[in-house]
């Protein structure tokens, strides 16, 4: 289901914050009423206050359980009837609200964050008696051209609508780069990351390997790619001048419609998927860029999750060896044989994806 | 022959070493579940003076046989050493060969986006000597000449400014002592136990002594404007790495490091220069620093979204988790090392926590049950390693020993399966809860002394 109405939220905390209710967590909630919290609607509208007097910290539980009340607490239901274009604490940012056509904006920085930081008078550049040591030289913002490669999650920074390349040709040129160690239709190889693998991201089996996380299941923004592989890309020769704006350009081209990231929508509803022949460019990137599978699903820091106490004597089961106050149940490493330990098992014999690196991580 | 000698030394010491501990085990048998070894060198209070009593003193030794070979004199005795500047850039004993930083081959495809872990087991005090650093690399790291690096700041700003190494170095130095850890750190271990080792399981970090420029001295010079809410700090490696970092941090304690452990950074660690972000995972830490962007929105770059995020169980992710938790490990004993018999130890660890300063650590010796106290034996500094020791009496039963640390923000270490039954097993980063050493029952030494890395 595609939206380009933003909706997860740095808030997305009470979900798992409150959870796992077997633990002791220290209420929040319960004990912030008597913080003067003037619930008005869906937030309180004293949050400013609230934020301020949390040292300015919006993301915490705490401050987020006083502004948006307990019900908000109720997983992520309680949390979704919260967000709203006119609540200035909701991360969600509506094309509607900032006019732009800037692709997703969740988990910007809050309006309400902004205005608390605004009136915060935290401007050191604001600072009448600093004087300048003089120890650099001035540079001219033209002087940068080639060294800012720099886009951002709203497009600023990618090229010409005029640079690019057909989608087809895209694929020729990503065939020729990258397909010897991402597959030449994305599915990875050699241990490298696969590009276009659509796996659930939703975990049903704890011990079943972690599932790839590809531009079309994970990755938030299309500007990323761009950005990425121009900066970073083909691994042993990158920022290639022989590949050039368009180049890069259409090897994104090619990964998104491998990656069956739509153009649009028809009148019905249904998605319409890039075709070989359209010129891959910024404009067609930023379409994309709203349409981006797992967009919605980010939330911002959210921890700490677990509240426990210092606790120094006969600490209650939740706390002790395996979560039930058993100390002798507990997993260990897979065992040869004879009797001794063998550790790495799963890794070597390619069992389980790697853990980190470039390939995993 | 000497050699012969020092072996028989060596035989003699061990046998002599196993006849108390059998004498010790038989005893102890009368003692009724009681804390072994306790025995105090002093003696009863007399007019509320404590009396040395050096029979009482040397109790724990009684029974030890005495070793009576001739200790045979040292070859090193006998002629001259080298002399100087042998070495004009001085190496470990080769003695100490062992100690290295270690990679695992399946982690990586190549070794030009991998990493290798500090052997921290093997380490001393809170500094990771330069040479032991992790590496983390994601383009292999480049050997630039520091004449023609530069640092660029720009966008959002009044000056945009460049400066040489030299302009650098003209501003106000900063020394301060921090941990640096890769949120990965301890990543294997989410969906049970894999390895066997600290090095494998906490080598991911290291603590080493920065010095540089404050990141607000020079954003200063070239003059943030009100909407300048972003710095974007990018490295001049092959993978031009950048991250976003909120303004406030940037002012906050962020500084741009030149030298480590008192001399220039090495090439691993981001030479020339480098940005230190207290407390933050390290892939924020940009090395081969060359430009900071100045913007009023993060980037959302690669390494901020697709990387160093953290997959939840329900399928969503959380993103911009900048700051390690407490975290805490013990180094001594720990699966690296063996117990050599029943008896008194000083366990020893490390502490640490990216919110500030440890407040206190402590350790379990029966899976979580109860605790005591650790004290410190280093300095208790910001951002940094914290060395902790504790006296343990063990009496050669199976035990399960845990650390924990409380940081000054008064949050607690979780255990493993609470931090899973919230984050799932799919999550890779920021794996901060206890780990657990399971020390086998001691049978006179026949399973080694095996100390084992187990998971609840």
């Amino acid at each position: 289901m595609f939206s380009t109405k933003k909706t997860l939220l740095a808030a997305g905390i009470a979900t798992f914050a409150f959870a796992g209710s077997a633990f002791a967590m220290s209420g929040n909630s319960g004990s912030n009423s008597g913080d003067a919290a003037k619930m008005d609607g869906k937030y309180a509208s004293n949050y400013k206050e609230i934020i301020e007097a949390n040292g300015g910290k919006y993301l915490d539980s705490k401050v987020i359980a006083q502004i948006l009340g307990k019900d908000a607490m109720n997983g992520r239901e309680g949390l979704i009837g919260k967000l709203d274009p006119n609540n200035p604490y909701s991360f969600e940012v509506d094309d509607a609200i900032d006019g732009g056509d800037h692709g997703n904006g969740q988990c910007k920085v809050p309006a309400a964050f902004l205005d608390v930081h605004n009136a915060a008078k935290k401007h050191y550049y604001d600072d009448s008696t600093f004087v300048a040591n003089g120890f650099g030289t001035p540079i001219a913002e033209s002087a940068m051209k080639i060294w800012n490669i720099s886009v951002d999650g709203d497009g600023n920074g990618l090229p010409d609508p005029k640079v690019g390349m057909t989608v087809e040709k895209g694929g020729e040129v990503y065939v020729k780069f990258c397909g010897m160690c991402h597959g030449e239709f994305g599915e990875g190889a050699k241990g490298y990351l696969p590009l276009a693998v659509d796996q659930s991201l939703v975990a049903t089996d704890p011990s079943a390997p972690a599932p790839m996380k590809t531009v079309g299941n994970y990755w938030p923004y299309a500007t990323t790619l761009f950005d990425y592989i121009r900066r970073a890309m083909p691994f042993w020769t990158p920022n290639a001048p022989f590949i050039g704006d368009a180049g890069y350009m259409g090897m994104v081209g090619y990964i998104m419609q491998s990656n069956y990231i739509p153009k649009g929508f028809d009148k019905d509803g249904n998605p319409v998927q890039l075709d070989d022949d359209d010129f891959y460019n910024s404009v067609m990137l930023m379409k994309q860029n709203k349409f981006m599978k797992n967009q919605g699903n980010f939330f911002c820091d959210h921890r700490p999750v677990v509240h426990n106490p210092r606790c120094m004597k006969d600490c209650p089961d939740y706390m002790v060896g395996d979560g039930k106050g058993n100390i002798h149940h507990f997993t260990e490493a897979r065992k040869l044989p004879d009797g001794s330990f063998q550790y790495n098992v799963p890794q070597r014999l390619h069992e389980a994806p790697p853990g980190v690196g470039h390939a995993g991580m | 022959m000497t050699d012969k000698i020092v072996e028989k030394v060596a035989i003699q010491t061990e046998e002599s070493r196993n006849q108390s501990r059998r004498a010790f085990l038989k005893g102890s048998a009368a003692v009724a579940g009681g804390v072994l070894f306790t025995k105090s060198a002093l003696a009863d209070s007399v007019d509320g003076v404590n009396k040395f009593d050096p029979v009482k003193a040397v109790a724990p030794y009684k029974g030890e046989k005495e070793i009576t070979t001739v200790l045979p004199d040292q070859i090193e005795r006998k002629s001259l050493g080298f002399g100087v500047r042998k070495y004009p850039y001085g190496m470990p004993s080769p003695y100490e060969k062992e100690v290295q930083r270690r990679t695992l081959e399946w982690l990586t495809p190549d070794s030009m986006a991998s990493i290798t872990m500090t052997p921290i087991q093997s380490l001393n005090g809170i500094i990771t000597p330069n040479g032991l650093h992790f590496e983390r690399y994601h383009g292999g790291v480049p050997t630039i000449d520091p004449a023609k690096h530069r640092l660029v700041i720009h966008g959002l700003v009044e000056r945009p400014l460049i400066f040489t190494m030299d302009d650098l170095k003209r501003f106000p130095s900063i020394s301060r002592i921090h941990f640096i850890e890769c949120p990965a750190n301890g990543a294997m271990e989410w969906k049970g136990v894999q390895l066997n080792s600290v090095q494998w399981t906490h080598g991911m970090m290291s603590c080493v002594e920065y010095t540089g420029v404050r990141l607000s001295d020079l954003l200063k010079e070239a003059g943030i404007k009100p909407e300048g809410k972003w710095i974007i700090p990018e490295g001049s490696d092959a993978s031009g790495m950048s991250r976003s970092v909120p303004v406030d941090m940037a002012m906050d304690d962020c500084y741009v490091a030149y030298a480590q452990n008192g001399e220039a950074l090495r090439r691993e660690q981001g030479y020339p220069i480098r940005l230190v972000v207290p407390g933050c995972e390290a892939n924020m830490w940009v090395k081969y620093l060359r430009r900071i962007y100045v913007h009023d929105v993060p980037l959302q770059h690669r390494e901020e979204t697709s990387k160093y995020t953290e997959l939840m169980p329900d399928g969503t992710a959380q993103r911009f988790s900048w700051y390690m938790e407490a975290n805490s490990v013990i180094t001594y004993p720990s699966p690296d090392f063996k117990m050599q018999g029943p008896g008194k130890y000083y366990v020893r660890g490390l502490a640490w926590s990216g919110r500030g300063k440890v407040a206190h650590v402590d350790v379990s010796f029966d899976g979580g049950k109860n605790w005591k106290e650790a004290h410190f034996t280093s300095p208790v500094l910001d951002k940094a390693w914290t060395r902790f020791e504790i006296e343990w009496d063990w009496d050669g039963s199976e035990a399960f020993l845990m650390s924990r640390t409380t940081d000054e923000t008064g949050y607690v270490q979780p255990t493993m399966p609470q931090m899973r039954a919230i984050e799932g097993t799919n999550n890779v980063y920021h794996r901060t809860a206890m780990v657990t050493w399971r020390v086998h029952p001691w049978d006179n030494g026949a399973n080694g002394g095996l100390i084992q890395n187990v998971q609840y």
